[in-house]
């Protein structure tokens, strides 16, 4: 092919032109670009209008976004122009309003309806204007990817998809209806034999063969007691991104069973046929290898979906960004379960594990939210490796080696948190 | 009963959302991201940005390829539709170039020599399909289509700057309105994009479109295209331009 120069040049202007835009010095080869991956900085606030330009890329077409824990943990609620994010599908044409942080158009709020439907009687439509007239309450809790931490999978095998490290997660306000008596007050007589709550977003596939996204609860789920039809996020009417007008919050749940853009709640006999309730975002129920149990191999009988979120701790401070100094050092840091029960204990070690230090717990804004702890130990020059557990009052823990949770799909890592700093 | 009543609630939030949609300033396109140069890679770009960018590929590389196999077994819930022998192709450059011993950067003679010969119809179905179908047609509100599109005779080489740069920006097809990204195809060769621009330009009727005095594209017009690239935005100005002339 003789234009193959011609295609490098066509590589090296669009990057060079880009590149240029963000002030970044462009040195140039064929081998050396295509070794490397060549790829033009594009940054979050381009994709998602009002996010921060420091966040990290997972994929630009689908708004698929990372918070730094340096970001992170400055807020004690994360706000909207940091906190992560994670579509299913493009948001292009029809779906492009919602590549934003600012609230829904007025007039799409205003046209929004929710139907609720299935094996009821009297199936209803409920608008936006509807929600508002109804009593309202407040959810503080973590909203986490389940994918959040897939990249430390790779230390046994690794594991396609977005390689998430430990900032695919914020500490969020949520206001709007509680479920179950939103759900009694429409009066609809569902049948007994409605034992699934599905919930259906805006949001549909790139192609008419794609699946559609959905998720399935059992009614039964003591979960869904705390669920809300959220309508507020921080205190302000939910962003676009961040699946406004309406998200379904379930507090202690993958962020996954949080449906944006809520359109659709039906009770039924059974769960969703989608993938993304069958296949997707599930967890085997024993442990698995690489090789022997692959993606596309959990049914319904050998899995789980992502529901209550696994046990676990972040260290917060100090990162490896910080080159911290010897001596006595404070380690801070969130832990977070499914808000099923107290978290009892934080351990923390600065030496790889060979002595731990127990860390005070403040007392957390509700049981889903982040509980933020520390502890001060005396660490020595050089690089360290500190570690922290999680332990909730059911005996549920971090296992030390969360590679033993290795899945092909790579979700629910909560493996003990190991975070290699220099001292100076 | 319950499709139908989904369908139809979906329907009437989606027409809020298309006048709605002209408010907001479109996102920026995906920055193009390059694999690692190997046969078969110019099947990857033209199959998996229809749903995602290449990120997830860029990202994933390195595992091994019976789950690369698993991978495209997965996405075909997601909506990948390719033949066998198109999935095998694909298989064996994701598991050799984004595998967990990936060779070592072909020669520019490598990768050329494994080019195939340049027929527009095979480089349709492998490049453009998945979006625009096997026929053409498109898939309304999403993908517009190549049957019957007068924008491929705007003039001789208004299609090629497409291809090259993409698109991006609402445009009216055939009184249907599409608002989506169309990604850059320029790894394709001056050739190849020749082509498969004039496959498209004799296909399903569309001949009957042609202006009688419109030239055939060659590569040499291609690579001139080449010289002078455009965002997508700009190839969406070029386009309005092009339109309010005639």
């Amino acid at each position: 092919m003789s234009n193959d120069l011609s295609r490098f040049l066509m590589s090296r202007r669009r990057f060079g032109a880009l590149a240029g835009a963000f002030g970044l010095a462009v040195g140039f080869a064929p081998t050396l670009i295509s070794r490397a991956f060549a790829q033009a900085k594009e940054t979050a606030d381009k994709i998602i209008h009002g996010k921060s330009p420091e966040l990290i890329i997972h994929n630009a077409k689908l708004g698929v976004t990372e918070t730094p824990l340096e970001l992170l943990r400055k807020h004690k609620h994360t706000p909207k122009e940091i906190l992560f994010s994670r579509y299913h599908y493009p948001h292009e044409g029809n779906a492009a309003w919602y590549a934003t942080t600012a609230a829904p158009p007025a007039e799409l709020v205003k046209n929004w309806s929710i139907r609720v439907d299935g094996l009821v009687k009297r199936p209803r439509t409920v608008t936006i204007a509807d929600l508002q007239a109804m009593p309202q309450e407040q959810r503080v809790a973590v909203l986490q990817c389940a994918g959040n931490g897939r990249s430390f999978y790779a230390a046994k095998q690794k594991v396609a998809g977005g390689q998430w490290q430990n900032g695919g997660m914020g500490n969020v306000v949520w206001e709007g209806v509680p479920l179950k008596p939103f759900l009694k007050g429409l009066e609809m007589e569902p049948s007994p034999a409605a034992r699934w709550l599905t919930a259906e977003g805006w949001d549909q596939p790139a192609t008419r063969v794609g699946t559609d996204f959905a998720k399935s609860y059992r009614l039964d789920d003591e979960a869904l007691d705390h669920a809300i039809l959220a309508l507020k996020m921080n205190g302000e009417p939910i962003p676009a991104i961040h699946g406004g007008p309406v998200r379904l919050i379930i507090p202690g749940f993958y962020g996954n069973m949080n449906v944006k853009l809520l359109t659709v709640l039906m009770l039924a006999a059974e769960q969703s046929p989608s993938t993304y309730q069958s296949m997707a975002y599930r967890m085997p129920l024993v442990p698995v290898e690489p090789g022997t149990f692959g993606a596309n191999d959990y049914t319904l009988e050998n899995s789980r979906p992502t529901y209550g979120q696994a046990i676990k701790s972040v260290i917060f401070s100090p990162l490896p960004s910080d080159s911290p100094k010897s001596g006595m050092v404070e380690i801070t840091g969130v832990a977070f379960n499914d808000g099923m029960a107290p978290i009892t204990s934080v351990e923390v070690s600065a030496d790889g594990g060979k002595s731990w230090h127990m860390a005070k717990i403040e007392t957390p804004e509700s049981p889903w939210a982040w509980h933020h702890w520390s502890v001060k130990t005396r660490i020595g020059a050089g690089e360290q490796t500190l570690m922290s557990r999680a332990t909730d009052a059911l005996g549920r823990t971090q296992p030390i080696n969360g590679l033993a949770r290795w899945n092909p799909r790579g979700y629910e890592w909560n493996g003990v948190e190991r975070s290699a700093v220099k001292f100076a | 009963m319950m499709h139908q009543r989904r369908h139809r609630s979906r329907l009437f939030t989606r027409a809020g959302g298309v006048i709605l949609a002209a408010m907001l300033p479109s996102a920026a396109a995906a920055a193009e991201i390059e694999l690692p140069p190997g046969p078969n890679r110019d099947l990857v770009y033209g199959t998996c940005r229809t749903c995602h960018d290449l990120q997830y590929l860029k990202d994933s590389a390195g595992i091994p390829k019976n789950a690369w196999s698993d991978l495209l077994d997965s996405m075909k819930q997601y909506g990948l539709r390719i033949p066998p022998d198109r999935r095998t192709k694909i298989l064996d450059y994701l598991g050799t170039y984004l595998g967990p011993n990936p060779p070592p950067a072909p020669t520019q003679a490598a990768v050329e020599s494994t080019t195939a010969k340049v027929d527009g119809k095979t480089l349709f179905n492998e490049q453009c399909s998945s979006c625009h179908q096997p026929n053409g047609a498109g898939l309304p509100g999403n993908f517009p289509p190549l049957s019957g599109n007068r924008d491929l005779m705007l003039n001789r080489l208004f299609p090629a700057y497409v291809v090259i740069n993409g698109l991006q920006g609402k445009i009216t097809v055939k009184g249907k309105e599409y608002n989506g990204v169309m990604p850059s195809f320029a790894h394709l060769s001056d050739a190849e994009i020749a082509a498969v621009i004039e496959y498209v330009r004799k296909s399903w009727g569309n001949d009957a479109l042609r202006p009688a005095d419109m030239a055939p594209l060659d590569a040499a017009a291609v690579a001139k295209v080449r010289t002078t690239p455009k965002t997508p935005d700009e190839v969406h100005a070029y386009r309005a331009s092009l339109k309010s002339s005639r």
